[in-house]
């Protein structure tokens, strides 16, 4: 592995390209351009603002700014998982023609997919830091915790990436397969409702644990406690650190040993 | 680089692909049949026991009937697939006209496109700014007259003049081809061959791809005929074309 980021690394320049492309293709045709990666996380949130907070109340919400900076400050967040997710996965099989001619590491096409969905997440930050002055949060030193998120959410997106993007060569099931569980992934971490109505929840044991192993579990709770510093815990960060970490080692081994197969299948 | 040392070297490569099978395996499949017929891995070798050394310099001519995994040699040469048997080495970097108009993005200007495809082989933006005008006019004024419109409404002849014109540029020591002078037309293909002995008599290594005895002839010292997966004959270039015409005529 250390050889395959050394070769990435040293492979920067077509992974700053790739990601370049990536949004000017996008933002090409369309009017508003990149503020479509703000519109939306922001009608998302309107939307569960509705429903959780206006018709269920909001209920458990932990101290500090409104309800609906809990809800921004987590579906941001998501929607950098959700469309790196998505979108990793046809990172190969989408850019066949370039990964036959071109002789670059494999692995820039589907962590380049995380990045430029990173930079859509980097350009909703001030959004953000807007609605949490429309919204009276506290500018604390837990804004700390922002930087921790992103990079154990980085990890565990390319790990992630680099797993269904070379799968989904082998087993075009995949990319149906991740549309489903990324609905399953969003209710099943603490992203519009506070973590604290599942563990007071009459869940069974083994499913409270299930869901605290769960990596996303920990990232969102660092994001959230940016601004709801109540939702800081070190012990659940750091489970959900080992849980990262092993995801990137292992994506990237998968990566390594699918890749003279994935390379023959393009 | 060591100049004694060959540029390209080969060493019982062998690559092995299965049959229909993997290829598209739906979990469908997998359902109505179980995990019973999965082992018809009925697999072959395009290529097997291939091994050969190329010096720097040489222009090499690799002649086979189709299939026989002509293509497939210069994709591992390239480095864009990677053998099951055996090891390659390739001591320099390497200019790929193998699909020209691979890196294009559609939705993009032909300008945007040539930035972007240089940069991917390793073109600075600073040269690429400098010699711009000069790949655009190569390409033909067709493509200069619609430099600013999206690679999606060129034709294909377009995509193929600009991105010859994009990787004529490319200072890497080895030339792979594969049947690319093939496409364009009569006055495009003047224009890439006179490229192509530039580039030769510039000293690079040259690896051709071809049905056309006249280029291979005019390019190449060396051939190589692969048969049946097999390197049959690795000769002067007359020497593999008797081969595969005796055995075409057979």
């Amino acid at each position: 592995m250390t050889s395959g980021v050394v070769a990435v690394w040293s492979h920067r320049s077509v992974l700053r390209l790739l990601v370049q492309r990536d949004l000017t293709v996008k933002y090409q045709q369309s009017v508003l351009g990149y503020f479509w990666s703000l519109i939306e996380p922001l009608v998302m949130g309107l939307v569960y603002w509705f429903i959780f907070g206006v018709l269920y109340g909001g209920r458990a919400v932990p101290p500090g700014p409104s309800y609906a900076m809990f809800i921004l400050s987590g579906i941001f967040a998501w929607m950098w998982a959700s469309t790196a997710m998505s979108e990793a996965t046809g990172a190969l099989t989408g850019q066949a023609r370039l990964i036959t001619t071109m002789k670059v590491p494999r692995e820039v096409f589907p962590i380049g997919r995380v990045l430029a969905r990173f930079a859509e997440y980097l350009a909703g930050l001030p959004i953000l830091a807007l609605a949490a002055v429309l919204l009276d949060a506290d500018f604390t030193w837990y804004l700390l915790t922002i930087p921790l998120a992103v990079l154990l959410q980085g990890a565990l997106l390319v790990g992630l990436s680099l797993l269904l993007s070379s799968w989904n060569v082998l087993l075009r099931d995949v990319e149906r397969f991740v549309r489903l569980a990324q609905r399953v992934l969003f209710y099943a971490a603490p992203i519009i409702y506070p973590l604290a109505l599942v563990q007071d929840s009459d869940l069974p044991h083994w499913v409270k644990v299930a869901y605290e192993v769960n990596p996303l579990t920990g990232v969102f709770q660092l994001h959230h406690a940016a601004w709801y510093p109540s939702e800081l815990d070190w012990s659940l960060t750091a489970v959900s650190a080992v849980g990262c970490l092993a995801v990137l080692l292992v994506g990237w081994s998968v990566f390594r040993r699918l890749e003279p197969a994935v390379l023959k299948e393009l | 680089m060591d100049a004694d040392k060959p540029i390209i070297e080969t060493r019982d490569i062998g690559i092995r692909f299965v049959k229909s099978r993997r290829r598209q395996l739906k979990l469908r499949e997998m359902f109505i049949h179980g995990m019973r017929r999965q082992p018809t891995n009925e697999s072959f070798w395009p290529l097997r026991h291939l091994s050969f050394a190329v010096q720097p310099g040489e222009a090499v001519g690799v002649i086979g009937k189709n299939g026989t995994g002509k293509s497939t040699l210069l994709r591992l040469i390239a480095g864009v697939l990677i053998p099951d048997e055996g090891s390659i080495t390739v001591r320099g970097a390497v200019a790929p006209l193998l699909e020209l108009s691979a890196g294009f993005s559609n939705e993009l200007t032909g300008r945007e496109n040539v930035h972007l495809v240089g940069s991917l082989h390793g073109l600075s933006a600073s040269f690429l700014k400098r010699k711009f005008d000069e790949i655009v006019e190569f390409a033909g004024d067709q493509v200069q007259r619609s430099i600013d419109t999206p690679v999606r409404h060129y034709s294909s002849g377009m995509k193929v003049r600009l991105g010859f014109s994009v990787i004529a540029q490319l200072h890497h020591p080895i030339l792979l081809v594969d049947e690319v002078m093939a496409v364009g037309d009569k006055e495009f293909r003047a224009k890439c061959y006179a490229t192509m002995e530039r580039l030769l008599a510039e000293g690079r290594t040259l690896v051709l791809v071809s049905h056309n005895e006249g280029d291979l002839t005019r390019f190449c010292t060396r051939g190589l005929f692969i048969d049946g997966g097999e390197l049959q004959v690795d000769g002067t270039i007359r020497e593999a074309l008797d081969a595969y015409n005796g055995l075409v005529r057979a």
